[in-house]
């Protein structure tokens, strides 16, 4: 018999490289998620498909992939976790090849909330930014309660990321192996006097079809679905007199942004206008505040619609005075709103290219460096 | 002789365009004829009179407006902003040509303006003076 450890390769290349891709993914993911800024939205929304192509290989995988990638070769019966965690407990554990009971119960863990994370974000993304696959389906309200529900798996997700180191270790020390190194060479060493067990071969072409089956799928509907107009918005048609009369002095301010009340309150008194008399002969006036009254917040289901529903009480026709306005616009330094090219608060173009629209999406924000003022 | 034979033509067919020079000179001829009504011994608008009111500064009117010069600043021939950050054309005429030739709109913007800077509509007088500073620059 050969001194030279006999080894057993457990986890098959494909295996491997979706593991390590989607610690990238993930970690990625996760740093965009909570520490990038909002127009890092598209990185992480990518990020998300990503990790959803992983996951159907994983799944894929799980059914057609070699022996311990199977689902089926880890699903184990409560007896013998109980076992397994009693021999973890008596420092005499059993001996596996693949996936112990405990870690099992966290691949199929992390993989459910994986799914449920890129679900949540998807129907996040179509509620409240009106983007992607789900922006002509999803309210505002349920994408609301998505995002919620995407934050609250973000952070079970860190949880169980060093869960699962923690098992990795604990697991190590416990069987003398090192799993981490399984995980990148792909073996495990045969304890002495150990028979290779007879191991179940990937199953290529189900694989491969059923990969390319639910790619295509996942790809043809999401592409075809995001053809359906976002559902927050309406058709609106855009007032020559509105343009020109507003626009002398200020940007075109999208109807959406206040609600009906804001605006006859405002067109009410155009002689107190923000500190200036702009004042309007009455037809032109009332051709003005009845298109804005008429396309007013209550009509749009868009984030910023929904949220500048809720003005100041003793400023109801300043957007700048809302308590949604200023929250996701308390990080920005006074001097960019003071200084060129911005000016004032009031100039949404100057860092939303796609203000006119009134969609205000996280990509489309980009704030200049303030110039010293001459 | 045959050109002057067509002039001579075109003038008995219009004879409205004998009697108005253009749009702007028709603005300007309204206002004499009020300031006239207003003063008897009006003897014309002064572009330096004009040029006073343009830089002076009002405590009367809005506080975020205390002078024309607030907003298109403190030259005729440079372009403005407004509060809201929009750039104005110059107020000159050498450098914004198609100007004070809509009355509507110059009635529109003396309303507006006076009112923020002065807290009061112009006088007649005042508005000619203003226009007479703004068409010699």
């Amino acid at each position: 018999m050969s001194n030279k450890k006999q080894k057993i390769r457990i986890w098959d290349l494909p295996t491997r490289i979706y593991h390590w891709l989607q610690l990238l993914v993930v970690v990625g993911a996760l740093l965009s998620g909570f520490f990038a800024p909002e127009w890092w939205l598209g990185i992480h929304v990518w990020l998300g498909y990503g990790l959803i192509a992983l996951l159907v290989f994983r799944i894929a995988w799980g059914f057609f992939g070699p022996e311990y990638s199977r689902f089926s070769s880890f699903i184990f019966s409560p007896k013998t976790l109980i076992s397994h965690i009693k021999g973890i407990k008596e420092g005499k554990p059993l001996h596996f090849f693949g996936h112990n009971p405990l870690g099992a119960l966290m691949i199929f863990a992390l993989i459910a909330v994986l799914l449920g994370i890129s679900l949540s974000g998807l129907i996040n993304l179509g509620g409240v930014e009106n983007q992607g696959a789900l922006a002509g389906f999803v309210d505002y309200a349920t994408g609301d309660i998505a995002g919620k529900v995407h934050l609250f798996l973000a952070f079970a997700l860190i949880a169980m990321i060093f869960l699962h180191i923690l098992g990795v270790v604990v697991e190590g020390k416990i069987s003398k192996s090192n799993l981490t190194k399984s995980m990148i060479d792909g073996d495990k060493p045969l304890l002495e006097g150990e028979k290779a067990p007879i191991l179940r071969p990937t199953l290529f072409v189900p694989a491969i079809l059923s990969i390319a089956g639910i790619g295509l799928i996942l790809v043809v509907g999401s592409v075809s679905m995001s053809k359906v107009p976002a559902s927050g918005f309406i058709a609106m048609p855009i007032s020559q007199t509105y343009q020109s009369e507003c626009s002398d002095c200020h940007i075109i301010y999208h109807p959406s942004l206040l609600p009906k009340n804001s605006w006859a309150i405002m067109m009410d008194d155009l002689s107190e206008h923000f500190g200036e008399d702009a004042s309007l002969d009455d037809e032109t006036r009332d051709i003005i505040a009845n298109y804005l009254v008429r396309y007013s917040a209550e009509n749009w289901d868009s984030e910023a619609a929904n949220n500048l529903l809720l003005v100041d009480k003793e400023k109801p026709i300043q957007i700048t005075a809302t308590a949604y306005w200023k929250l996701r616009h308390a990080k920005i330094d006074e001097e960019v709103f003071k200084s060129k090219p911005v000016r004032t608060a009031a100039n949404c173009e100057a860092c939303h290219s796609d203000a006119k629209t009134g969609r205000f999406a996280d990509e489309n924000i980009s704030i200049p460096k303030p110039k010293k003022q001459p | 002789m045959r050109n002057l034979l067509i002039i001579i033509s075109i003038l008995a067919f219009f004879p409205a365009m004998a009697a108005s020079a253009g749009p702007r000179e028709d603005v300007i001829a309204q206002l004499e004829t009020l300031a006239k009504s207003d003063d008897a011994n009006f003897s014309g608008f002064d572009a330096a009179r004009g040029k006073k009111l343009f830089s002076a500064k009002f405590s009367t009117g809005k506080p975020e407006t205390p002078s024309c010069t607030s907003c298109h600043s403190t030259s005729p021939k440079n372009a403005g902003e407004t509060r809201a950050g929009k750039a104005i054309d110059p107020m000159a005429l050498s450098k914004t040509s198609d100007r004070y030739t809509d009355p509507k709109k110059v009635e529109k913007w003396f309303r507006r303006n006076c009112n923020s800077v002065l807290g009061r509509e112009c006088t007649p007088l005042e508005k000619g003076d203003f226009l007479a500073f703004m068409i010699s620059q």
